[in-house]
């Protein structure tokens, strides 16, 4: 694993949990990072965008009034956006296969299971460090490039059993591999 | 989306590249990891009176869904305190906590409504994390940890009848 100097980074963390905020920040410090900046929810987080420049946010995703995927795509495609290109780490216990491909397809750039490590949580900053994804704009979707296009049959078949009010009792919860194999390619 | 969009492809601004330094004092190293990971193991104790909190806010949201009948608005309550519960435990050397958590959101997230019997299992859930908090089962829980999950499987597959 490359030993990186995070001490330079601003860090925004996005979670309604107070004290999943103070443990992603107390890991963050232990990790180098001197810049840690947090918000209870993503409009919130919006707001501290205008004057804080992020330049990695760890989003949880289950949040009031502006949940993480809103808050993502609300950084992605918003007018007044401060910074559409930021990356964002997803940060939640969603783990079936549809919530992730959901989370993806809001624009995160990677995807942290909880509970987490502060090897995990590295990894996935890490991996940010390292492979700078292309932007793509694709009809509505305005992200990082989501690579695996043959999963997209896959994404249509959740979506129809979603509308059709079926339950995801069938899909299992993906390890951290599994998730990281379907946002990576 | 439709079949004449065409992907136009953005090649990003990198800021991250100027701002991060690889090796040198104040790197990410082994060693540094190790240490973040014991930051997390010194947090535990805190973590315990964030369960004993979590406890006490799922057994009221617990009441206040008895109260209402089922009705899913009281089931959501529930489910966002039994799903902030499934993402620290094991953060925190409470695996059981985590997996009972995560069985206990999987079966609120398939509920519209709880009937009694509904509402017996999800008791058992919280309850099953309540003994694994107060008999301080880290880890695995060993024996008795096996023996508690094997019991709740027994008791939720009898309920459910």
């Amino acid at each position: 694993m490359a030993d990186y100097n995070l001490e330079r980074l601003n860090f925004l963390i996005v979670d309604d949990n107070k004290h999943m905020r103070a443990l992603v920040k107390s890991i963050l410090h232990a990790l180098g990072a001197k810049n840690v900046l947090d918000a209870s929810d993503g409009a919130d987080a919006f707001k501290e965008l205008r004057h804080y420049p992020a330049d990695i946010i760890i989003c949880d995703w289950n949040m009031d009034p502006l949940d993480g995927l809103d808050f993502t795509r609300l950084v992605r495609t918003g007018n007044d956006s401060p910074n559409p290109f930021v990356p964002i780490i997803m940060l939640t216990g969603h783990t079936e296969m549809n919530r992730v491909v959901e989370a993806r397809d809001s624009g995160i750039h990677e995807f942290l299971a909880k509970p987490i490590s502060a090897k995990g949580l590295y990894s996935r900053v890490r991996a940010i460090i390292e492979h700078p994804r292309p932007f793509v704009r694709a009809g509505l979707y305005f992200g990082p490039d989501r690579r695996r296009r043959a999963l997209a049959s896959y994404m249509g078949q959740e979506r129809r059993k979603d509308a059709e009010g079926g339950k995801d009792g069938e899909d299992g919860d993906l390890s951290q591999a599994e998730v990281e194999a379907l946002l990576n390619g | 989306m439709a079949e004449d969009d065409k992907p136009q492809v953005i090649h990003a601004p990198n800021p991250l590249s100027a701002k991060v330094t690889k090796g040198g004092p104040g790197a990410v190293d082994p060693t540094v990891l190790e240490k973040a990971e014991q930051v997390i193991a010194e947090m535990s104790g805190e973590y315990l009176n964030w369960v004993a909190e979590d406890l006490k806010k799922i057994q009221e949201a617990f009441e206040g869904l008895k109260s209402s009948g089922g009705t899913k608005e009281n089931l959501e309550k529930v489910f966002e305190i039994a799903h902030d519960m499934k993402g620290q435990g094991g953060s925190f050397n409470y695996p059981l906590i985590t997996t009972v958590a995560n069985d206990l959101c999987r079966l609120l997230e398939s509920l519209e409504s709880a009937g009694a019997k509904e509402t017996e299992v999800i008791r058992l859930h919280i309850d099953t994390m309540r003994v694994i908090i107060t008999d301080g089962m880290e880890g695995e829980g060993g024996k008795a940890g096996k023996h508690l999950l094997a019991g709740l499987a027994k008791v939720v597959a009898k309920v459910n009848g």
